[in-house]
């Protein structure tokens, strides 16, 4: 069978060629979007996917980090009496209010109280043992560098956060997150700076398990049975689900992702479904004659819908390689952006979607492929 | 039974408010074997009697047979099936694609009537041969003639192997010597395939090529009369 879908598109690709654009572009905005989008909520997990740690304990239904209360001391002696818990590590989670240079005013800040040990859980993937360790200066904090400019100060320089004095001892990457600036510091420095509680409980235990133990099991084990439980157990990778679930769903942001992609899928349909069109139209009296040597309808259409699936392919391949570009930029810059196979194949079905829509729109073109006019 | 029966067929046209009586109750028989020309002036109702007679147009009463078959009464997918399997057609425009060589344009309709592609491109080549395009198998529309685009138009026509060969004006878009080429070309065909061929034109130069010459007018014949063997044979 002579392949005239696609010859006709390599000849006449200058025809074909805004319906390429309007599928690659289309294409480029969702994956940009999904990327950007997982990427900010991702953060919302950011300090439990780079931590170490099997399991999380914290106040009862905390749905994101940040929401973290104080729970009961003594839930640290009962995790440490499991037989499969290894070591149990505090994590303090306070509110502050952060005063830096008179100019830039007051902000919201989300203080950690860490361990500072070299082989400590909390944070492990973002700060390295002489980072951290820097901490042990009273009063030290680490800040992300991404947030320098927004405090308006740099290494060394003098904050108050609660009213007591702070200095930034040092600078990493990675803890940037949603809600507000995060500050690291010693479980020591953190509790001078809970005026709340006076820095007697701690939001949250990490806990690591034994060699071998299932963290499902040990989780189902500690987690209190009770209807009034002072404390819960999550999974880490539970706990980091819940806060993404929690940021997508709850804050409405979810819907407006997907309200954009509906946008995306119906604009570049629109424009692609046009293009098809014209390319269609353009060669009405070719597909009339061959209607007219009796070649059915049929076939005529499964010609344009193979037209729009390629340009659907080839969209879809610029699109990808726009894609890859713009999230290499987004990183070396800082900006949060997370693509997951399943999130780029949801993409891709929904450019090929817009492509074949577009496909099936412009089969209502042939219709004017009546061979009868060809007489006229 | 002749191979095109029309019998007293009408049509008319309807713009806005004016109705135009195209067809008024012509009847015609057309046999096989031979090239018949339907000439008159523009209006006549030639290419309509053409579309009706090929089952591209339905009439508003009357019959139309061809190869035995009341095209009226078959389904839209049966008329297509019908069209695959016995018509050829070559329009005024040569219509071909674009993008395809003259051996693709040609072989393009063997692929919908299940040829494989090898028996496809190599009657293809032979219907090119027999127009005499053999050196232009590899020649896009835009690198051929006029003459030469409607040769590969009578080829793609020519290697379905029609009973039934349909020409609305073939030679309009064509000098004398190419339009004498593309006559002969259809002519011969009628002879050596025994094909019908139903060629509608208002050119005088084609009336010495045709077996039969039906003259029409407001949608009538005015008259028919056969052309001498020795005339004909050109």
């Amino acid at each position: 069978m002579v392949p005239l879908a696609r010859r006709t598109l390599v000849y006449e690709w200058r025809r074909f060629l805004p319906s390429l654009l309007a599928v690659a572009f289309s294409g480029l905005l969702l994956l940009v979007q999904a990327a950007l989008v997982f990427g900010i909520f991702d953060s919302a997990a950011v300090y439990i996917t780079r931590s170490g740690g099997d399991l999380w304990v914290g106040h009862p239904g905390t749905q994101s980090i940040e929401l973290g209360r104080p729970i009961p001391n003594d839930t640290e002696i009962r995790l440490r009496m499991d037989p499969d818990v290894a070591r149990v590590e505090p994590f303090m989670w306070i509110d502050g209010d952060w005063r830096g240079p008179a100019d830039r005013g007051g902000l919201s800040v989300f203080v950690s109280g860490i361990d500072t040990r070299a082989d400590a859980m909390v944070f492990a993937d973002v700060l390295p043992p002489a980072l951290r360790a820097s901490l042990d200066e009273p009063d030290g904090v680490i800040v992300d560098r991404a947030d320098l400019a927004k405090l308006g100060l740099g290494i060394g320089g003098r904050a108050v956060i609660n009213g007591h004095r702070v200095r930034i001892v040092g600078v990493a990457s990675g803890l940037r997150a949603l809600g507000g600036v995060n500050i690291v510091a010693s479980l020591e420095t953190a509790r001078r700076l809970d005026n709340d509680h006076g820095g007697t409980e701690v939001a949250y235990y990490v806990v690591r398990l034994r060699d071998g133990a299932d963290a499902e099991s040990v989780r189902a084990r500690l987690q209190p049975t009770s209807a009034t439980k002072r404390y819960e157990v999550w999974t880490r990778d539970a706990f980091a689900r819940r806060a993404v679930t929690y940021w997508m769903f709850e804050t409405g942001a979810g819907l407006g992702v997907v309200l954009l992609a509906l946008v995306v899928f119906f604009v570049g349909a629109i424009i692609t479904s046009q293009t098809l069109m014209g390319a269609v139209a353009g060669s009405i009296r070719e597909y009339a004659t061959l209607h007219a040597l009796g070649v059915a309808f049929g076939d005529l259409r499964r010609v344009v819908l193979q037209q729009a699936a390629w340009v659907g392919a080839a969209g879809l391949a610029v699109g990808g390689v726009l894609t890859a570009i713009v999230v290499v930029l987004a990183k070396h810059r800082d900006v949060p952006v997370q693509l997951d196979a399943a999130t780029v194949v949801a993409c891709a079905a929904l450019v090929m979607g817009i492509a074949l829509v577009s496909g099936l729109a412009a089969v209502r073109a042939l219709r004017h492929a009546d061979p009868a006019m060809l007489l006229r | 039974m002749a191979a095109l029966v029309a019998e007293s067929l009408q049509k008319s046209f309807v713009t806005g408010s004016v109705r135009t009586d195209v067809l008024r109750g012509l009847s015609i028989e057309i046999e096989a074997g031979e090239l018949t020309l339907v000439s008159g002036p523009s209006g006549c109702g030639k290419s309509t009697l053409l579309a009706i007679l090929s089952g591209l147009l339905k009439p508003d009463a009357g019959r139309a047979i061809a190869l035995g078959q009341d095209l009226a009464r078959l389904a839209p997918t049966e008329l297509e099936r019908f069209r695959l399997h016995n018509t050829g057609f070559v329009f005024q425009g040569f219509n071909l694609f674009p993008a395809l060589d003259a051996l693709e344009q040609v072989a393009l309709p063997l692929g919908y009537l299940g040829l494989d592609d090898a028996t496809a491109r190599s009657r293809a080549r032979r219907a090119l041969e027999e127009v005499g395009l053999e050196s232009r198998l590899a020649l896009r529309p835009a690198e051929l003639s006029g003459g030469e685009k409607q040769r590969v138009a009578i080829a793609r026509a020519l290697a379905k192997e029609p009973k039934l060969l349909f020409a609305d004006e073939p030679t309009s878009a064509l000098d004398a010597a190419n339009g004498q080429v593309v006559i002969d070309t259809l002519h011969r065909i009628a002879r050596t395939h025994g094909a019908t061929v139903l060629c509608v034109s208002h050119d005088p130069r084609l009336v010495a090529h045709a077996d039969r010459v039906l003259a029409m007018e407001d949608g009538r014949i005015l008259s028919d009369r056969r052309v001498e063997p020795a005339a004909a044979a050109g």
